[in-house]
């Protein structure tokens, strides 16, 4: 079970962070955070940059970690499991919420 | 013992009831198997000719060959028939009769759960089947959006039929997930470590848990829609708080996954067989591990492509663009990891590689005209037109009908033991694979000029006419080509002679029993150390039957196999199996009681039956207790096991964890729909808050939580020898306190019927009552077997499970309490 647990986390990680974003992005536009100017852009804009750095800060966490002794396994093709996932998890968080650098918001 | 002796004493232990009735009361899985291959090849068979019909409709402008109601009922049933009745069973069908084998152990985790799920699924697909000849069958198409599958336009009982048939039938679905899960995890040879899995049950394990976490929400849309249509609770009427817009989000989170769930499975016939005609081992092992894990995860990302034209903010929307284009590179990578197994081994052209050529070609077309959808302009642009039917059609059909038929040649001579006679199938796959190309490629082009999908006719002066009468022809011949598939192998199981055993040449050990397999599989369970363990040890089979492995001494009337640990593969303990019984069959037809009483608005059944249910449940349950310790058994090969029922992580333990894992994702979908009515829906705030009361919050929150801490002090008491009934007792009490808890809040909430608010408080209400009452069940079935001898310090399995259920019960109860009064205590 740990084992299992191991090789799914960076990727549930990835998962519960896009759902999040999602919703939070839903929250923003009915909540009107696109109305409320900050330095440099907009409250709206500014909580999705900062959930989404604090998501791949987390994702490289994960990795380090996967990769350390204190949290070594036995078997080396989970190891191995584990740490492709990982990077997967990682690419997968910069490209699915890229948009949130690029794409116009509540439009 | 010789090898005749042991298979005859064996098969005597094993074999189900003799003639027909022992199908009613089989539990084995190769009968279980072939019996939901076959109901699955039957409603191929109906949703083929239903496709007929279309086609035969759509040939010619202005036809008039059937009315628009009718056609919306074939439509309808037609992808109803393939999604929910053939894909899925099929793949569950070849599972339950191929993971045993494969991983070297004698039967499936939960064999009366086999034999449950496959009634289900039987009566369920019946139920639509006899709607359908009755001409009151689902006419929404096959995802049923609302407001058009609503109680105001769609008032007959068709609607009703789709929500409540595909319920009954996804039970079947969620049993087998479990089923998968647990076997593929516990129930291996001795030796087989996760790295040494046969690449199929890879790809089985990644399905099953893909269907425990896809299946749920659906069942959550369908509850709510038919809980709108008999009750008027208003989830998807906006002018009462509700969004139609929910639906599409609870179907598509469904949807989406759907598409992997049964290509996976096709993929793992793919990755098993291509090695085998290519003469060599699969390249990338652990790349194409890791790519299914990511496909897995990936696709649960990209339900809102569906949506694309719903009007979704366009940052939403590039979420799930991105997303799309994605989930390409992990299929890429399977992609070249099979062109790669082709390229470094000797391709044989033999039948099963024809349809593995087919599903090449058929799939990459698929898959590239899925990344033009995925991009948002496009698929603004294309959205609801025949392009995106023949899409779906070269994914499902390229990426799920080619490598079945592919895995169909290639493990016939098992099933069988014959071998080929006539070289039918070959002109059977040119027919399939010309006619299904002219089909569909004619419909991407008429598509493209715009004609819409599900129209039952259109004008002459359109133009699309010979290109629709080309794709008519076509498919007729694609039908003819399937027909001959039919004949092939009905010549093939009476007429063809017998083959020799494991005539492919495979690694893999489900060639290493008789074929047609016996009905324990392997007269002794090997050990295993290499992923091809027949290239490891060529005379496997013969020694595996002379009782060179694990259990090879039969022992009276026990169905025995063994459960290992799941990383190392290492023995872990002994499991027994129940018999032959009518048990599921019964419980089956209980279940559908309840669905029927629900279809009818016979509500006055509805009690009588879920009693039925849970009579027979704890019958099922009763049936595995004993009353004496018995301590480690002899497994052979000098390994002393304890029995799996005397320990705290039993298959019951197992089961129970996969089960809370879809109910989990169901409750979560239902927390979802709360927060997306809120923030999304029009017609919020209610006009009217739950009351809330901190009395109710204090005492269902301290109730909930004490049940979980007295029933996890019950099993330490039990383990140290100690008296139970001072922790069981208030356990029991804490869970009633529990129960009075959701029914006050139940009965103190606002009219349910006058605003989604109050409509989706008494679903989480209702849901929280109901897993109060069953852990109130199960904890008063833990006193009697108490008081009843039926534990003790070592047999204790029952202690753990229950204790699992108490603590989901604390943790639904104390966030269905925070979600129902924190809001009237902010606002």
């Amino acid at each position: 079970m740990k084992e299992l647990l191991r090789v799914l986390l960076p990727l549930l990680v990835w998962l519960a962070s896009f759902s999040a974003i999602y919703g939070l992005h839903g929250l923003g536009c009915a909540s009107g955070w696109t109305e409320v100017a900050l330095p440099v852009m907009s409250l709206f804009r500014w909580v999705l940059f900062l959930a989404w750095s604090a998501t791949i800060f987390f994702q490289l966490l994960l990795l380090l970690a996967l990769r350390t002794q204190r949290f070594d396994t036995t078997s080396s093709f989970i190891r191995r499991l584990s740490i492709t996932n990982s990077w997967t998890a990682l690419i997968a968080t910069f490209w699915t919420l890229y948009p949130i650098a690029v794409s116009s918001t509540c439009g | 013992m010789n090898a005749l002796r042991r298979h005859r004493k064996l098969q005597a232990i094993w074999a189900s009831d003799p003639g027909w009735k022992g199908w009613t009361s089989s539990v084995n899985h190769s009968d279980l198997g072939r019996m939901f291959l076959f109901t699955a090849f039957f409603f191929f068979l109906v949703g083929g000719v239903l496709a007929m019909l279309i086609r035969a409709q759509l040939a010619t402008p202005d036809s008039a060959f059937v009315d628009a109601g009718a056609f919306a009922q074939f439509f309808t049933m037609h992808g109803t028939i393939m999604m929910f009745l053939f894909a899925i069973p099929a793949f569950e069908g070849l599972a339950i009769y191929l993971l045993p084998k494969m991983l070297g152990t004698r039967d499936l985790a939960f064999p009366r759960l086999t034999a449950y799920g496959y009634w289900c699924y039987a009566f369920g697909g019946a139920l639509l089947l006899v709607a359908m000849l009755f001409g009151i069958a689902p006419n929404g198409g096959w995802f049923m959006y609302p407001p058009l599958t609503g109680p105001l336009y769609s008032p007959g009982i068709n609607t009703d039929v789709w929500l409540i048939g595909i319920t009954f039938v996804e039970i079947s679905a969620i049993c087998a997930a479990v089923e998968f899960t647990v076997s593929i995890l516990k129930y291996r040879a001795p030796g087989m470590s996760l790295d040494k899995m046969p690449i199929f049950a890879w790809y089985a394990l990644v399905t099953s848990l893909m269907i425990l976490t896809g299946f749920p929400p659906l069942i959550l849309g369908s509850v709510l829609l038919e809980v709108e249509r008999a009750f008027g609770l208003p989830f998807f009427q906006a002018d009462l708080g509700g969004d139609s817009l929910l639906w599409q989000h609870l179907f598509w989170l469904f949807g989406h996954p759907e598409v992997y769930i049964i290509f996976l499975p096709a993929a793992g016939v793919i990755s098993t067989v291509i090695p085998v005609m290519a003469r060599t081992t699969l390249l990338g092992y652990g790349w194409i591990v890791a790519s299914i894990m990511a496909l897995a995860f990936l696709s649960f990302g990209l339900w809102v492509h569906h949506m694309f034209t719903t009007g979704i903010p366009l940052m939403g929307l590039a979420f799930f663009s991105a997303a799309s284009t994605l989930v390409a590179v992990p299929t890429g990578v399977q992609i070249f990891a099979w062109i790669g197994t082709m390229w470094k081994g000797r391709p044989e052209l033999h039948m099963p590689m024809l349809h593995i050529l087919g599903f090449f070609v058929t799939f990459v077309i698929g898959g590239l005209t899925g990344v033009m959808v995925a991009v948002v302009p496009f698929d603004w642009q294309a959205h609801d037109t025949a392009f995106i039917t023949a899409h779906l059609h070269y994914v499902l059909f390229g990426g799920f009908v080619f490598p079945m038929l592919a895995g169909i040649y290639y493990w016939l001579p098992l099933v069988s033991g014959r071998k080929r006679l006539f070289r039918l199938g070959e002109l059977a796959f040119a027919l399939i694979f010309l006619g299904f190309h002219s089909t569909f490629l004619a419909m991407h082009w008429v598509g493209l000029l715009g004609q819409r999908r599900r129209i039952e006719t259109y004008d002459a002066e359109s133009g699309w006419g010979t290109i629709n009468f080309i794709s008519s022809v076509s498919s007729f011949v694609m039908a003819i080509g399937l027909a001959l598939v039919l004949v092939d192998i009905i010549i093939h199981a009476f007429v063809a002679e017998r083959s020799r055993r494991n005539p492919w040449q495979a690694g893999t050990l489900e060639w290493a029993g008789m074929s047609p397999p016996a009905s324990y599989n392997f007269a002794s369970l090997p050990e295993v150390s290499d992923r091809t363990p027949l290239y490891e040890t060529p005379d496997l089979a013969n020694r595996l039957a002379m009782g060179d492995g694990y259990l090879g001494a039969p022992k009276a009337a026990r169905r025995e196999t063994l459960m290992v640990d799941a990383a190392s593969g290492r023995p872990e303990a002994l499991v027994i199996y129940p018999g032959n019984t009518r048990l599921p069959i019964l419980m089956a037809a209980m279940t559908g009681g309840f669905f029927l009483s629900i279809l009818l608005k016979l509500f006055w059944l509805t009690p009588l039956a879920l009693a039925g249910v849970a009579a027979l449940a704890l019958v099922w349950v009763w049936q595995l207790g004993a009353r004496a310790d018995q301590g480690l058994q002899e497994a052979g090969r000098g390994a002393p096991l304890p029995l799996a029922s005397e320990g705290d992580r039993s298959p019951g333990w197992w089961g129970s964890i996969f089960l809370l894992v879809a109910n989990a994702t169901f409750f979560g979908s239902l927390l979802f729909g709360y927060a997306f009515l809120w923030t999304v829906a029009p017609g919020w705030p209610p006009a009217q808050w739950f009351v809330p009361s901190w009395a109710e919050l204090g005492l269902g929150t301290g109730a909930a939580l004490t049940g979980a801490i007295a029933q996890h002090l019950s099993a330490r008491r039990n383990r140290a020898g100690a008296a139970l009934m001072t922790a069981l007792v208030p356990a029991l009490l804490a869970t009633a306190a529990t129960v009075v808890v959701f029914g006050l809040m139940l009965f103190r909430l606002p009219p349910p019927d006058g605003h989604a608010y109050a409509a989706t408080l008494l679903i989480l209400g209702a849901y929280g009552l109901a897993h109060a009452l069953l852990v109130m069940l199960m904890q008063g079935f833990l006193i009697l077997q108490v008081r009843r001898g039926y534990t003790s310090p070592r047999r204790r399995a029952a202690f753990a499970v229950v204790a699992l259920w108490t603590d989901y019960l604390a943790a639904i109860t104390v966030l269905i309490l925070l979600a129902v009064h924190l809001p009237g205590m902010i606002m």
